[in-house]
């Protein structure tokens, strides 16, 4: 008997692979092992007997999906008088069960001995729900039923429904891992069969409703929605068998080894550079989508039929968002009507900003009405500006914005938004590395944007357009999914899609640029030599911005943290750090033929020699006052030898006049201007121009300081003007003018600018103090001066301040660095005391850290001064 | 029987696979290691602001040979991991005593 119940196992095998498979498969396995048990049964029956005992399938089997090598889920009930025989029944029919060496569930119990193990056991009342009686007797299985409801039913419902979702969310995290998404666990996971048996068992138990035809006509799913759940339910089905078959015991999870088999048996071939197994995760991962999807809500409506919330939802009280959106029930609701909204159709767009900004889901019913609407994002919405500020918005600034994004996804907005992004649509990649589909990893990148833009507020403030840096890390991989290079193709795509949502000619170049070159950093961090200059020149060449960089920088940390844990560890942060860092100063050197070349040591030491030598061969053949050989190594080396020769030339030509005067050489530099200032050194000097400077409202962005041994001071000094003020030539004399009369004393600034910022004050509070200011006097650093760095708040006259509070200590800046962040000020001086000494003590140090701090911390200092 | 050991600059890490492919040798475990050695973490300066980079990343490439071969290898290595800067790494040779496939329990010199 054993062999005859494999023997037709082993046909039914047959079966399977001539092409019988999904439910039907299941069905004739059920009606298998129910004539196998029926026969069992018969040899013991006898009247007393199928009075007595009832067999009964639960679970799967129950339900008459017996999977090729699922447990079979069997309970042999009977009625408490037979207790003394039953063993010998429950022998004869479990015995050559367990012979067959199929996984047996089994349980010989009385009702009342089942109704208390439901109570115990959610999972065994669950699995009564789908009690079959497979032989012996019906009275005794219909009063188990009624006992059942009795029990677990009536009045239970709520209870009920708690625990099916608290399951569910159980499952969801302890099967929503990384390698589950990579290797999707067909019945436990997110959209898996067991997603779609814990909405039937709740339709059952709630309302009475059994299976999905019921639920259809119960109005709870649509007709063509059930269809679509049907037609995924099945593909699930028919994996899950080969998957069985195929692994030859109960497994339900897909290997990464297994999914090319199986897509091949479904019969995908690859094409356009798209693997047969690729198309074939794709369709997996949007069936499961959808089950998810559509059990989700189905649960939010047995949630709201019933009243129930999850305890630890905090609550929003309901109230309107703005007209046609509401929040109700901590749901974002769509209130108006489909007309009305087809006359703005910008509210499609503007219930996810609301969800966004309140970090709410936007309610299920609201959900179906975007995916009802889909028609109206026409061209003209698309181009719309009014759907374009609310989708930046949500993207920037959305909290929880991968929900949101998810939900914009799953609606099938994000696609009617932006059509270029259904290339993309659950697109899978074939191999260990890429645990996410193509277009959940992009809007992971999203949601890891906000973040590292959060960590790193200093590269950040290097963006010039966010929403360039956003769109692109939306996009940089809509290329994907065919067979060329995806960067290449992505770049191509893209400038439409900016132009479309209201990018200038230049934003759209950049967004190409760095859809283009998006795996550059992190391809090149690992394999290039990071040492050396020529390949680090090449990068900036490429490059050629900060704005570019620090966007290529930021969307590699993003891109990589979305990919999965294998893309993304502190080792390769490293290297991706020391790479922006280098090419970071390379165009800092590049960018004015000067700028600074912060401590590049290596640079530093083997190259002043050389760089001596070529500003010399420059110099050659006219006389100069300056010797080469006086020139200190770190300013040769944050310069340009050109631009070196340049500074002794123009010393040259203007010698008469630096005696007396200064000069003062602007040009512009893209977004900023580059000051060139010569002039003889004389205390407070540097606070002079640094006032001049406020005075013009030129803000400087960054300066370095340097003193020839001669005395003749040179700095260059970034600074950017107030919007919409040009300077031209007679603006950067006019300045030197005003600079020549501070020098000589004959121009009040401290004057000057009191009146002036205090106006100011009055109109603009200076930001807020979001940063502790610090002053650090550090002799250690550098063997001849003292180091003091000032953190500050940045506001209009402190440079002014700072330096002016240096210079009334006697104190005599020989180099500096000074950097503006995001409101932040850092400043780096090195100096000497009166006598060209470090300032060694204690007390005046203390003393100089009191009132540095005092000056920089209160607005009032010009009070004071005046 | 040796083991090798060779920490390396990652970047190397192709040149170097290459090289010993190149003198017959297939097998080898690569990983990602920190260095916190000679070379130290250095600083960088960013606007202004330092950044402490605290260790180096380097790759770790470990290979098993006859004696005979020890040579061959590490010269190997060693020409192709050279670039003649700080950092370039070290290449370790530790007797092995005993090896075992875990599959088929073959054991010493049938197991490299």
């Amino acid at each position: 008997m054993k062999a005859s119940l494999q023997a037709q196992q082993k046909v039914l095998e047959e079966l399977w692979e001539q092409g019988l498979s999904g439910q039907s498969l299941l069905r004739k396995h059920s009606g298998l092992i129910d004539a196998f048990i029926c026969d069992c049964f018969a040899k013991v029956a006898n009247d007393n007997v199928s009075e007595s005992v009832a067999l009964i399938a639960l679970g799967g089997y129950g339900r008459q999906e017996q999977f090729p090598y699922s447990d079979i889920d069997l309970m042999v009930l009977y009625s408490p008088w037979f207790k003394r025989k039953i063993q010998e029944v429950s022998d004869a029919v479990l015995y050559p069960l367990w012979d067959t060496g199929m996984e047996v569930g089994h349980g010989v119990r009385t009702i009342k001995e089942s109704i208390c193990q439901g109570k115990e056991d959610f999972f065994f009342q669950v699995a009564m729900t789908d009690a079959r009686l497979i032989d012996g007797s019906q009275e005794l299985f219909e009063e188990l039923q009624v006992q059942y409801k009795k029990n677990f039913i009536e009045g239970q419902r709520d209870e009920f429904v708690r625990t099916m979702k608290l399951f569910r969310s159980e499952r969801r995290e302890q099967f929503g891992t990384h390698a589950f998404l990579l290797e999707p666990h067909i019945k436990e996971g997110k959209g898996g069969l067991r997603d779609i048996q814990a909405m039937l068992w709740t339709a059952k138990v709630v309302f009475g409703l059994d299976g999905l035809s019921e639920i259809v006509s119960g109005g709870i799913l649509l007709e063509d929605e059930a269809h679509e759940f049907s037609s995924s339910w099945n593909m699930l089905t028919k994996i899950r068998n080969r998957l069985h078959y195929i692994s030859r015991r109960k497994n339900d999870q897909l290997y990464f080894e297994q999914q090319l088999d199986m897509a091949e048996a479904f019969g995908y071939a690859g094409h356009d550079g798209v693997l047969g197994v690729e198309q074939f995760m794709r369709e997996l991962y949007s069936h499961l989508q959808r089950i998810a999807v559509t059990t989700d809500l189905f649960f939010e409506h047995i949630d709201e039929v019933l009243g129930l919330r999850e305890e630890n939802e905090r609550s929003v009280g309901d109230r309107v968002v703005e007209k046609g959106i509401e929040i109700r029930n901590n749901r974002i609701c769509l209130t108006e009507s489909v007309e009305t909204i087809r006359r703005r159709p910008q509210l499609l767009m503007r219930v996810f900003l609301a969800s966004a900004r309140n970090g709410l889901p936007v309610h299920h019913r609201t959900q179906r009405a975007v995916s009802l609407n889909l028609d109206l994002i026409s061209d003209k919405a698309q181009h719309s500006g009014r759907l374009s500020r609310p989708f930046f918005e949500i993207l920037m600034e959305g909290k929880e914005v991968l929900s949101v994004l998810e939900a914009m996804l799953e609606t099938g907005m994000l696609g009617a938004y932006i059509p270029e992004f259904k290339r993309i649509h659950t697109l899978a990649q074939h191999d260990l590395y890429h645990i996410f589909t193509v277009d959940r990893h992009t809007l992971q990148a999203i949601s890891e944007l906000q973040k590292v833009l959060l960590e790193e507020p200093q590269i950040a403030s290097e963006v010039v357009s966010l929403r360039v840096l956003y769109l692109a890390v939306l996009l940089h991989d809509i290329g994907k999914g065919a067979s060329s290079d995806h960067s290449i193709i992505g770049a191509e795509i893209v400038p439409d899609i900016g132009k479309r949502l209201g990018f200038s000619e230049e934003e759209c170049v950049a967004l190409a640029f760095i859809v283009r070159y998006h795996l550059f950093m992190p391809e090149n961090a690992m394999r290039r030599d990071l040492s050396d200059e020529a390949f680090i020149g090449r990068c900036g060449e490429m490059i050629r911005t900060h704005d570019r960089l620090a966007m290529l920088y930021l969307l590699s940390v993003a891109d990589s943290k979305a990919t999965g844990p294998s893309a993304w560890s502190d080792w390769k942060a490293a290297l991706l750090r020391e790479m922006f860092l280098k090419i970071h100063t390379r165009l800092e050197v590049d960018r004015d033929g000067e700028g600074a070349d912060f401590q590049n040591q290596e640079y530093e030491v083997q190259g002043a020699a050389w760089l001596r030598e070529r500003v010399r061969a420059l110099l050659v053949g006219e006389q100069f006052f300056i010797d080469v050989n006086d020139l200190a190594d770190d300013y040769l080396t944050s310069f340009t030898p050109e631009a070196v020769a340049g500074h002794i030339i123009l010393h040259a030509e203007n010698r008469t006049l630096l005696r007396q005067k200064s000069l003062a050489l602007g040009r512009r530099q893209s977004d900023r201007y580059s000051l060139l200032i010569m002039a003889h050194d004389k205390p407070g000097l540097l606070a002079k121009i640094f006032g001049v400077l406020a005075l013009r409202n030129l803000n400087v962005l960054n300066a370095q300081i340097f003193t020839w041994k001669d005395g003749t001071v040179v700095d260059v000094i970034s600074v950017r003007g107030v919007e919409g003020n040009e300077y031209g030539k007679e603006g950067w004399q006019e300045l030197n003018r005003e600079l020549d009369l501070a020098i000589n004393h004959r121009l009040d600034l401290t004057n000057r600018l009191y009146e002036k910022l205090r106006r100011l004050d009055g109109r603009q509070k200076g930001p807020a103090a979001r940063y502790e200011s610090q002053v650090v006097i550090d002799n250690t650093s550098s063997g001849r001066f003292t180091v003091i760095e000032v953190y500050s708040v940045d506001r209009p006259g402190q440079l002014y301040a700072i330096t002016q509070a240096l210079a009334d200590f006697g104190i005599s800046i020989f180099k500096a660095f000074v950097a503006t962040e995001v409101e932040q000020l850092i400043d780096v001086f090195y100096v000497l005391d009166s006598s060209g000494k470090k300032i060694q003590d204690r007390l005046t140090q203390e003393k100089m850290r009191v009132e540095l701090l005092g000056t920089v911390e209160s607005p009032g200092w010009l009070n004071e001064k005046k | 029987m040796k083991k090798i050991e060779a920490v390396i600059k990652p970047f190397k890490l192709d040149d170097v696979k290459d090289a010993l492919n190149g003198i017959g040798i297939k097998g080898m475990t690569i990983c990602e290691v920190k260095g916190y050695g000679r070379q130290k973490g250095h600083k960088e300066i960013y606007r202004g602001a330092e950044y402490l980079v605290d260790f180096i990343p380097k790759a770790k490439i470990e290979v098993v040979v006859e004696a005979d071969q020890v040579d061959n290898v590490v010269n190997t290595i060693r020409d192709a991991a050279n670039t003649g800067k700080i950092g370039d790494g070290k290449i370790f040779v530790v007797p092995v005593e005993r090896i075992v496939r875990v599959r088929t329990g073959e054991e010493d010199h049938d197991a490299v």
